[in-house]
């Protein structure tokens, strides 16, 4: 096979080409036999970082936008890879395709894969934040697939999944349709061991015959975060209101919050103050406890959290003073058997104290711009903490990385802010060079781009 | 079978009657049939069911007693289980046992089933597991929507035609005013609910009255097209929260939970934990199963009887301690799963055979 001579990677030049493109027949990898070719150390690292690089992005976009493979988590991979100069991962995230560009692009992917995979392979923290990337990273793959292109696939790789003839889906035609969220009209099933599909099956969210689960195209890529945390409130809300009352008064205000109804902001929680000073009644399933509850309720609820008498006194009398943060901030000192320098102010201080106190940890060394961004990400219910559980889990494992991968990626990080700081036209020639050096089709990247501004 | 005599059981004698009883009655080489599927480590999946879950909804009996009222809980979760697993899921080889006391177990041994991950185990689990408890003392909720999976529709329609005979007639349910307050409870409308209030506390009604009275409210709210939406199921959600069967999801989650072996005695009733046939659950007696000194007393019988016609010792070898008791009957269902089992597995064993002849 011919490539281009302006192509800078070397390792792909190597007379082992031919036999490893075999192994990649698909934009969209299954990355089964590792690579079995030479690798200079200079591109060894270079993958290396480039793939940490792209895992970090579709990390933090998870941060920015729960709601993964929804329209505005995969603009901001897409921006981001764009700005980060990993364009061919990009190409790789438009479905299928055959250029030289794609094989090239495929290539870099394979390898920085396996090259990533070895270094996370070491303990289990690593592997889990390092499989969770990557699964994020094949759904994004998967889900730009045209319904012929998914056939394809799934015959490409022997996967021995057929979708059924007509006849067969109008023989299960009742129970299919009661048992998916979508029409099922004009929409592919896909039948495939139950095992393949746990959460489906978990959630009732798909038909099951004779340990069959049939699943449309569609149930393949549906992100569930959103999901997830609407499942989230329902449960721990239909504890006092009906399920449906729920779907109706609350799950807008959910979508709201998290920026995908009305405005479409990402808003901010509220503070203490603007909680307490919030009209509410007890009836409520939001506020400030130690406002909304009489004396006689707060005491039954203090004694049933295991509070002793003396003590659970001593918060009430606060709260019926109407000091009702300092009443919380006793409550939590009871609780977690500890003393607080300063009250709490936010409902988000009381969970991170929380956390803190209970992993037994010193508050981790966030960067003060990480934990804006994360006070920014709140949303406004007071009960939010299951979410921001798990942006804790995320922050936690950050620390549990691979030094040296980070450090090379954050001196790597840092070069490039110092360039960018001292000459922005230097870089934009820099980097002009360098997609030149890249890529034969610089037009059809600009063109990629228009598209998506 | 015999007419059962039920024989006092004295804890006390226990283990002086266990080692009889593994000597001369308990299946071992049954169990060593099930117990040698591949050499290697798994744990089939496993359901336990238990009365003591039922409390709220039994007035019959409570905590560890059981009549034969009680039991019928069993068989429709035991049908609503069992059919899930084999049309649902696939499963074929499941055994289903008495638990000795007032539950039941269920063995799902397929090949499948025994190699599961825990991930696998609680994906099936809450599947099956519909209604909601929000823990000590207070009401289990089911809520139907109109959109209603496959395994759900199905539950139903064992559930609905069980229900009066079951939940208004054998517990009497409705007929007191505790059991009218807990229905009220299911209300989750509160100008619904002060209404009926008023409709059935007004006079004392029996379980029948009440239950239909509640039906024909709702009844006539929807023909005049003045039942909320929240309330469209809601005679229904009550027949699925009393008697859509109430597992306990952690022992089928987790592999490390164990159940009693089939064939135990139960240490505090002295009953054997026979297997039982699913379909013909409703037909079991648990108050009649065998105890230890039961079984003994048999052989004892059987052997003396047997003496007098024929005192050679090879023919009185020949017949198996078992099939001289009334433990005969769970021997035979036993066996009967197992055979099927061996049998898949030899099927299983030709057909990868067969394949690789093909290279």
């Amino acid at each position: 096979m011919d490539f281009p001579k302006k192509s800078k990677i070397k390792v792909l030049k190597s007379p082992d080409e031919q036999s490893l493109d075999t192994l990649l027949p698909h934009n969209c990898l299954f990355y089964i036999l590792p690579p079995m070719i030479d690798v200079s150390l200079k591109d060894f690292e270079d993958l290396a970082i480039e793939r940490l690089k792209l895992l970090r992005i579709l990390e933090q976009a998870g941060v920015k936008h729960p709601k993964i493979l929804s329209d505005e988590w995969k603009e901001h991979v897409i921006n981001e890879l764009n700005i980060a100069g990993l364009k061919y991962f990009v190409r790789l995230l438009r479905g299928n395709g055959n250029t030289e560009q794609d094989m090239n692009a495929r290539r870099r992917d394979y390898l920085s894969h396996f090259i990533l995979r070895f270094a996370y392979c070491r303990s289990e923290d690593l592997r889990r934040w390092f499989i969770a990337r990557e699964m994020e990273l094949f759904r994004f793959k998967f889900s730009s697939l045209s319904s012929k292109e998914v056939k394809e696939y799934v015959e490409l790789y022997e996967m021995g999944y057929r979708p059924i003839s007509e006849d067969q889906k109008q023989e299960v035609r009742q129970e299919l349709q009661s048992s998916v969220l979508h029409n099922i009209d004009g929409i592919d099933f896909y039948k495939v061991s139950f095992l393949a599909v746990l959460d489906l099956v978990r959630q009732r969210k798909c038909f099951l015959k004779n340990g069959f689960a049939y699943v449309s195209s569609m149930d393949f890529s549906i992100g569930v975060t959103l999901e997830d945390s609407l499942r989230f409130w329902r449960e721990e809300f239909t504890k006092t209101i009906e399920p449906d009352k729920f779907d109706k008064s609350y799950a807008y205000g959910i979508r709201y919050n998290y920026g995908k109804e009305g405005s479409r902001t990402n808003w901010s929680p509220h503070s203490c103050m603007k909680v307490i000073n919030t009209q509410g009644t007890s009836q409520d399933a939001c506020g400030c406890p130690f406002k909304l509850w009489d004396a006689s309720e707060l005491r039954t609820r203090l004694v049933n959290y295991g509070i002793n008498p003396v003590n659970v006194q001593d918060v009430i009398s606060l709260a019926t003073k109407g000091h009702f943060q300092i009443a919380c901030s006793r409550y939590f000192e009871l609780t977690h058997n500890t003393k607080l320098d300063e009250g709490i102010s936010h409902p988000n201080g009381y969970f991170e104290n929380s956390q803190i106190l209970m992993e037994n940890r010193e508050p981790k060394s966030k960067t003060p711009q990480m934990s804006q961004q994360n006070q920014r990400r709140q949303h406004a219910m007071t009960q939010q903490q299951n979410f921001k559980r798990k942006l804790e889990a995320r922050v936690k494992a950050e620390h549990d990385y691979d030094e040296e991968l980070w450090k090379l990626s954050e001196q790597e990080e840092q070069r490039m802010a110092e360039l960018k700081s001292k000459e922005k036209a230097q870089i934009e020639m820099e980097l002009s060079q360098l997609e030149s050096m890249d890529w034969d089709d610089d037009d059809d990247n600009v063109k990629e781009l228009s598209d998506l501004m | 079978m015999p007419e059962i005599k039920v024989k006092e059981f004295d804890p006390e004698l226990l283990p002086d009657m266990l080692p009889v009883y593994y000597k001369r009655l308990f299946p071992h080489k049954q169990f060593y049939r099930w117990l040698s599927y591949n050499n290697s480590l798994q744990h089939e999946l496993v359901f336990d069911i238990d009365l003591t879950d039922y409390d709220d909804v039994r007035t019959c009996c409570s905590e560890a007693n059981i009549c034969n009222k009680c039991w019928k809980f069993m068989s429709v979760a035991c049908k609503v289980i069992d059919v899930a697993l084999r049309d649902d899921f696939g499963f074929e080889h499941i055994l289903w046992v008495f638990s000795g006391r007032r539950g039941i177990h269920c063995w799902v041994s397929d090949k499948q089933a025994r190699q599961l991950d825990t991930k696998g185990r609680g994906a099936i689990a809450d599947y099956l597991q519909v209604s909601m408890s929000g823990g000590e003392g207070s009401t289990t909720k089911v809520a139907l929507y109109d959109k209603q999976h496959h395994s759900i529709k199905r539950a139903r329609s064992i559930i609905e035609p069980l229900f009066d005979e079951i939940i208004v007639e054998d517990q009497d349910a409705f007929g007191t005013t505790q059991g009218v307050e807990k229905l009220l409870k299911m209300i989750p409308d509160e100008n619904c609910r002060k209404d009926l209030e008023q409709q059935l506390t007004s006079s004392m009604k029996d379980s029948r009255t009440v239950w239909s009275s509640f039906k024909g409210y709702f009844e006539s709210l929807r023909v005049r097209s003045q039942l909320k939406p929240k309330l469209k199921y809601v005679v229904e959600e009550v027949q699925m929260a009393m008697l859509y069967p109430r597992l306990d999801i952690n022992v089928s989650k987790a592999t490390n939970h164990l159940l009693k072996s089939p064939f135990c005695i139960h240490p505090k009733t002295g009953k054997v934990c026979v297997p039982f046939n699913p379909n013909l659950v409703q037909k079991f007696d648990p108050i009649n199963v065998p105890t230890i000194s039961l079984l003994l007393d048999e052989i004892n019988e059987f052997d003396g009887k047997r003496n007098e016609i024929a005192e050679t010792p090879e023919d009185k070898s020949r017949i198996k301690d078992y099939k001289k008791t009334s433990m005969f009957k769970g021997i035979t269902i036993f066996e009967e799963f197992l055979r099927k089992l061996e049998q898949s597995l030899k099927s299983q064993a030709i057909t990868i055979s067969d394949k690789k002849m093909d290279f």
